[in-house]
């Protein structure tokens, strides 16, 4: 073994730790996470094995033809959502395979990839609070209902947000953001603004549902990681009992 | 019928403007938001449309489901995306929010003094109906958006050997 090729399997190794630990903690399945990873090690003549739990990952490269091999284990983040991330990661996946990009420059579209913008933070308030006031129409409410639902999503995510920058825990801001929602939208059943203020009620909270554990738990119960799967569906119950919780303790102090 | 179709229609612009909204909270790729837009309008509308001939509300939501998934798929090959970012904001618009808020409302008054029989057990047919609903409805739209994703992926692979043979 000589100690010049060993340092060249373990840069691999980092940069395959980061993809794998930037994919699992941004929103992707656990699939996802293995075909990707496998993809880029392919590409450029390394074998991988992989250990994917939900909050860390451990791989072992070993060189296609030589006998060299190192593993190592990385804790993932805190899972977050960013699709911007995964999109990326993925397409530069398949330039790896296209372009034969080298490992300087695979690092390099990585750190690119990771300081990618997120949406202006008023773009992303308002929008949200617009698909919270499409959920309350939907649900059936009308005119009135649409504007506090807009208003009690705007301020739900908004305090969301500071909790999540003040870095509280994270089932316990999701509580703080369904308590702010749903005061607003209780207030406005109090002073019975609307025809049927409980759809605005019903509907300040949703914003918050946990959709991506929910949905990836699923995508990888059928896809037979079935502990991963298990792990991300009692996230996503810790997730819906948060919302129940903040909306339960504004309803009582309304008595509604 | 007229009316109900025209109501159809415009919930239809509702579901793509939820959709958006979960698509810009999770940071999806600016070049995708239109097609999320659409793909969670087209959802929808079908969703509500089978449900305007009688059927079930959990058979229509899973209908709805898979047309976002294999939308999302065909999606996916277009705008060089993981099928993923378009799925998940898609099927959002779905989740049934007035269920489970009714099955907690539920759930709340039974927990607390009941004041008689004949009312409990009214509460609790009517919280076990909106429970089963949630549930099923729930179900129906993971499932129905994960497996188009599970068949494309075989395809894909394929794709990799064929692409690397051909280097």
């Amino acid at each position: 073994m000589n100690r010049q090729n060993i340092e060249k399997v373990k840069e691999v190794e980092e940069m395959l730790l980061d993809v794998g630990t930037l994919l699992m903690s941004n929103g992707a399945s656990t699939g996802r996470v293995r075909t990707t990873v496998n993809r880029i090690a392919d590409a450029l003549g390394y074998d991988v094995e992989l250990l994917i739990t939900s909050r860390s990952l451990m791989l072992t490269v070993t060189e296609e033809n030589g006998s060299d091999y190192t593993s190592s284990v990385r804790r993932t983040p805190p899972h977050g959502v960013n699709f911007r991330l995964v999109s990326g990661i993925s397409r530069m996946s398949w330039r790896i395979i296209e372009d034969k990009l080298s490992l300087e420059q695979i690092n390099e579209e990585i750190s690119r990839l990771t300081s990618l913008p997120h949406y202006p933070r008023l773009v992303v308030l308002s929008l949200v609070a617009l698909a919270g006031a499409s959920f309350c129409r939907l649900f059936g409410g009308e005119g009135w209902e649409l504007v506090v639902t807009f208003v009690a999503s705007f301020f739900g995510l908004f305090i969301r947000q500071e909790a999540i920058k003040k870095r509280f825990n994270p089932y316990l801001s999701i509580v703080f953001a369904s308590f702010a929602a749903s005061m607003i939208a209780g207030l406005s059943v109090k002073l019975g603004i609307g025809d049927t203020p409980e759809h605005a009620l019903a509907t300040s909270v949703l914003f918050l549902i946990p959709g991506v554990p929910l949905i990836n738990s699923l995508t990888d119960l059928i896809d037979g990681n079935t502990l991963n799967g298990i792990v991300r569906g009692i996230n996503g119950f810790i997730m819906a009992f948060a919302i129940a919780l903040g909306l339960m303790c504004a309803m009582q102090i309304y008595g509604l | 019928m007229a009316t109900d179709i025209l109501l159809i229609l415009e919930k239809g612009i509702w579901f793509g403007f939820a959709a958006i909204g979960f698509a810009v909270l999770f940071n999806v790729p600016q070049r995708t938001l239109k097609i999320i837009w659409l793909i969670g309008a087209a959802g929808g509308l079908t969703k509500l449309m089978l449900m305007q001939c009688n059927i079930g509300i959990v058979i229509a939501t899973f209908a709805g489901a898979s047309l976002v998934g294999v939308l999302s798929v065909y999606a996916a090959h277009n705008k060089h995306a993981p099928p993923l970012v378009f799925s998940i904001p898609g099927v959002i618009p779905m989740i049934p929010g007035a269920f489970a808020y009714r099955m907690m409302l539920g759930l709340m008054q039974l927990s607390g003094t009941a004041v008689s029989n004949e009312a409990y057990y009214q509460t609790l047919a009517e919280t076990a109906s909106n429970g089963l609903k949630t549930m099923f409805i729930l179900m129906a739209l993971a499932v129905g958006v994960a497996i188009p994703m599970l068949i494309s992926r075989k395809e894909t692979i394929k794709k990799i050997r064929h692409k690397s043979d051909s280097l």
